[in-house]
């Protein structure tokens, strides 16, 4: 009998607070959707298969634990606030008769219910959306999969208990929340907070300060890696600078303001300038939310997108040809011997034999060491012990050409003699006027152009230096260096490369035939001699599965916090609507025109919900610098591109905010003109 | 001229939902002079604070006029309606409504805010109305900080600011202890007795005793008016309690 009662007690609350249950709900039922759908991919077969799939399928996951992790923080923040007002009715219950273990047990059904609705709900709508987000997955990384299972009931199982496990570690909170509390506090715990927002001077600049110092470190990282620990303290830097902003800086500006009378007490600002301050304080941390979460959505997207719209440029510097080879050879002294040619000839003939035509052929022997450069144009190498993070920064790849080598291929006329040298930068400076590394000292003449026909070195994450020397002699000094007992510094390869101008398979199936004889070469085969190769066409698949599934990832995540985004921004709304509610009736009492209410109303609803998408503007542009330098480390080299692609995103993710925007004013302008 | 001229005034209510109508103002006469105090009196539902609404413009009658100062406010267009409020009417609450977002100051200052004055201007009008309220030590508070007393002094200030030709008051003393309302009844008198001219309405005989006339409503008319000429509060209130009992019990009108 009393179990019913307090079963019904805790529908009929949710029934009468449904305005603020049902996008709770809602919500719920999208983050469950979410996980189901990702932990239902990440375990597809349709995904497991493919070359890299693993890989894929373990970002996945990690996704799927960044979703959890997410929902966590996300419905704890939205259940407090749902809370705040279920707990003046907790506390009427209690005037009424209600005993401490009753509203346990009304806040055990409440909770059973929106986790049944949520969990069964979310479910059955992420085993509709699956299919799709599976084909889109597919589509992205551009490849085919025979579908298989449609509904996953494993998936369904491990979501169910993932989501369980939050729901109830929300229904102790709210336990925790009913034991500390007496009745009156129950009542209250709507109306505290009434006091006007103290304005903190200092928070206010430490915000400023701290902001800056982010800005500042954004703008100058040279290099991403070398600095990740550094971005990663001005990312933290932003976070907190921005609830600073929002919560103090906000105040304090609408204080500064007030004390000025000639401004302040004027009809336009006056009641504008005043609610300002609380709708401030009341928000700042929301709208400080809303702002990190905007900015994590265009970082995300922007970068995500432009790597996966770039990806064919990026495929492109990777591979400059078709198919490539790369032979090491043992000693400079080898080069001679032309052995080489021998698998050139067997290239040849699979290539004829396939009724195909090699273009664009590149053939070269390059040298290439990596050392610390410095200023003056002494090479550092071996550094051992002490070389650290710091030093990152002036790691360089040189590679060797010997001038015939470099005329032929880039079609210059480089004429050195000896001790001579000519060089050109990728992604890097070098200006010394001489090259010294080990035993051997260079003048340098001349800066040539730029060699880009090594795919290696243009996408190496260390910056190259190309180094045209005379002849094969002028880079024996080096040969002699070893780290630590035999392995030589000096690396001798050999390259070949070319385009065909055949299908994507026929290229591939050339590609095989040629792997297959060069491992029957006598030297190759006998000598152990290394040799790395690549096929373009065959890469590419790799290259979107990558870029692709970073580029699902980054949509997944975005839209689970524009989800969250839109219930933060429902709420707060609402909270407003209701106070607003009461303000508008008296400013009309006592002789505000409706039209002057409409406009002061409007001016900060519009304000402080436009202020948090400038301000993660803001952040977004600060953040291109060090996001520009992480794509070219993709190989993502055209700026142009970037620029645009996160000009869009901005573009894109502006309309949804102010579509949430009109939608969630909706909800506003209903409760203020009730 | 009387200041003001109320007749034939009738409101209808029809609700949103159900086609439901409500009749909360029949036909109601009276006029107010120049320097009056009056209270209106009636039981709860009897359209009393309708009728404040009507004069204060807040709402547009059904039919009848309502005559301020020369003046017929259904004549008054719905853009000229706010500065006519400011104008002429002082507002009263019996839930004081003060703004929390203000300070006491800023909410006395409000309606001059919205008619664009000067903060010099408001500064010299705000000092000796917040002298004769005896509210002049805590204009910098914020309303949760002041007792029930000192807000409904803070919104008689409000009210007084912008020298009302009329100042309207429904049930100002509902929500006070016995000693501040006796505090706001004294203010009400001395302000009556420098000439302001008040419109009360309230449930309290003792407040409607300390006021020149009372107005009975019952079914949406003025039912009954008690004049206080010569008597002393003492004698008013006895008066206005018999006729109280009268109408209570259904008593044929005298
Ligand atoms: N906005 C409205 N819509 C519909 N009916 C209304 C509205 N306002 C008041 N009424 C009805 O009109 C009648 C008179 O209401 P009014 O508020 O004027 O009474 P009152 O005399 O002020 O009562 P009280 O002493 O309780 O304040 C009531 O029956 C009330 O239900
Ligand atoms: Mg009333």
């Amino acid at each position: 009998m009393k179990r019913t009662v307090f079963a019904k007690m805790a529908f009929v609350g949710i029934e009468r607070n449904r305005r603020l249950y049902l996008p709770y709900i809602f919500s719920c039922i999208g983050t469950v959707a979410m996980a189901y759908i990702v932990q239902y991919i990440s375990v597809s077969p349709a995904i497991s298969q493919l070359k890299g799939g693993n890989t894929l399928a373990a970002a996945l996951s990690m996704c799927k634990l960044v979703i959890l992790v997410f929902s966590l923080i996300f419905l704890f923040y939205t259940n407090s606030f749902l809370s705040r007002r279920r707990n003046r009715e907790y506390g009427l219950y209690s005037i009424l008769g209600v005993d401490k273990k009753g509203l346990i047990r009304i806040a055990a059904w409440e909770s059973l219910t929106v986790s049944a609705i949520s969990i069964i709900g979310g479910t059955v709508l992420g085993a509709a959306l699956s299919k799709l987000a599976e084909l889109g997955l597919i589509r992205l990384i551009h490849t085919q999969a025979d579908y298989s299972v449609p509904v996953s009931a494993g998936c369904i199982g491990y979501t169910a208990l993932e989501f369980a496990v939050i729901f109830a570690l929300l229904y102790i909170a709210s336990v925790i929340r009913i034991c500390r509390c007496n009745t009156l506090e129950l009542m209250k715990s709507e109306q505290t907070g009434e006091k006007p927002p103290k304005a903190s001077a200092l928070l206010a600049v430490a915000g400023a300060v701290i902001l800056a110092g982010a800005y500042f470190i954004a703008v100058s990282v040279k290099n991403p890696i070398s600095t990740l620990f550094m971005f990663f303290i001005a990312v933290l830097m932003v976070i907190a600078a921005t609830y600073l902003l929002f919560i103090s800086g906000s105040v304090f500006l609408c204080r500064i303001l007030v004390k000025n009378k000639s401004y302040y007490y004027k009809k336009n600002h006056f009641v504008s300038v005043s609610s300002m301050a609380y709708r401030m304080k009341r928000n700042g941390a929301g709208l400080a939310g809303i702002c990190i979460l905007s900015t994590m959505v265009l970082v995300m997207i922007g970068s995500s997108s432009s790597l996966f719209f770039g990806a064919e440029e990026s495929i492109k510097s990777r591979y400059p040809y078709d198919n490539e080879i790369n032979v090491y050879i043992p000693a400079l002294e080898q080069i001679e011997d032309n052995k080489t040619d021998e698998i050139k000839q067997v290239y040849e003939k699979i290539i004829r034999e396939n009724a195909a035509e090699a273009k664009n052929v590149s053939e070269f022997t390059y040298c290439k060491i990596s050392g610390l450069d410095s200023a003056d144009g002494k090479i550092q190498l071996d550094p051992g012990e002490s070389f650290s993070v710091l030093s990152y920064d002036r790691l360089r790849t040189f590679y060797f050409l010997t001038q015939d080598e470099y005329n032929r291929c880039t079609g210059e006329r480089i004429s050195l003699s000896a001790g001579e040298a000519a060089v050109s930068t990728l992604h890097c400076k070098f200006n010394a006027p001489v090259l010294e590394i080990g035993e051997m000292k260079l003048k340098i003449k001349e800066k040539c152009g730029e060699f880009t026909a090594l795919g290696e070195a243009n996408s190496n994450v260390v910056p190259s230096v190309v180094v045209v020397v005379p002849d094969y002699d002028t880079v024996k000094p080096l040969e002699k260096l070893t780290y630590g007992e035999n392995e030589r510094m000096l690396e001798i390869q050999w390259h070949y490369a070319y385009d065909l101008d055949e299908s994507d398979e026929l290229t591939a199936a050339i590609y095989e035939q040629q792997l297959d004889c060069l491992e029957k070469i006598d030297f190759i085969n006998s000598d152990g001699i290394s040799y790395n190769s690549g096929c373009r066409t065959k890469e590419r698949a790799d290259f979107y599965i990558t870029f692709g599934g970073l580029f699902f990832i980054g949509i997944i995540l975005s839209v689970l916090f524009i989800l969250a985004q839109v219930l933060i921004i429902y709420y707060k709304q609402i909270t407003e609507g209701y106070e607003d509610r009461a303000r508008f009736a008296i400013l009309q009492k006592v002789g505000m025109t409706k039209d002057d209410i409409k406009k002061s109303i409007n001016s900060q609803v519009l304000t402080v919900f436009f202020a948090p998408l400038i301000m993660a503007g803001i952040h977004f542009a600060f953040a291109f610098s060090p996001i520009w330098k992480i794509l070219q480390l993709f190989n993502l080299n055209d700026l142009k591109l970037v620029v645009l692609v996160s000009l869009a995103a901005f573009a894109v993710f502006g309309l949804c905010y102010t579509g949430i925007y009109r939608l969630t004013a909706k909800a506003y302008y209903k409760i203020v003109s009730e | 001229m009387s200041l003001l001229t109320v007749q034939g005034l009738k409101k209808t209510y029809t609700t949103r939902f159900s086609s439901n109508k409500t009749q909360a103002l029949k036909n109601v006469n009276f006029t107010l002079e120049r320097g009056e105090y009056a209270a209106i009196m009636g039981e709860s539902g009897s359209g009393k604070t309708t009728l404040l609404n009507l004069i204060a413009a807040l709402d547009r009658p059904t039919s009848g006029k309502i005559i301020l100062d020369g003046r017929s406010i259904a004549e008054i267009t719905d853009k000229e309606l706010a500065q006519f409020r400011r104008d002429n009417l002082g507002f009263v609450f019996q839930d004081f409504n003060l703004l929390d977002t203000f300070s006491v100051e800023d909410n006395i200052l409000l309606p001059l805010v919205l008619s664009s004055r000067s903060y010099d201007e408001m500064s010299k009008r705000l000092a000796p109305v917040a002298h004769e309220l005896g509210i002049a030590e805590i204009l910098k508070k914020y309303p949760y900080e002041i007792s029930g007393g000192q807000k409904q002094r803070a919104a008689v200030a409000r009210a007084l600011i912008t020298n009302p030709s009329v100042i309207l008051a429904d049930e100002p003393t509902g929500a006070l202890d016995s000693r501040s309302t006796d505090e706001l009844l004294e203010l009400f008198s001395k302000i009556n007795r420098s000439g302001q001219t008040i419109l009360m309405v309230t449930h309290s005989v003792k407040a409607a005793s300390r006021s020149g006339r009372v107005l009975f409503i019952k079914d949406g008319e003025v039912f009954h008016q008690l004049y206080k000429g010569e008597m002393t509060d003492e004698q008013f209130y006895m008066k206005i309690s018999d006729t109280l009992t009268l109408l209570a019990t259904g008593g044929e009108r005298r």
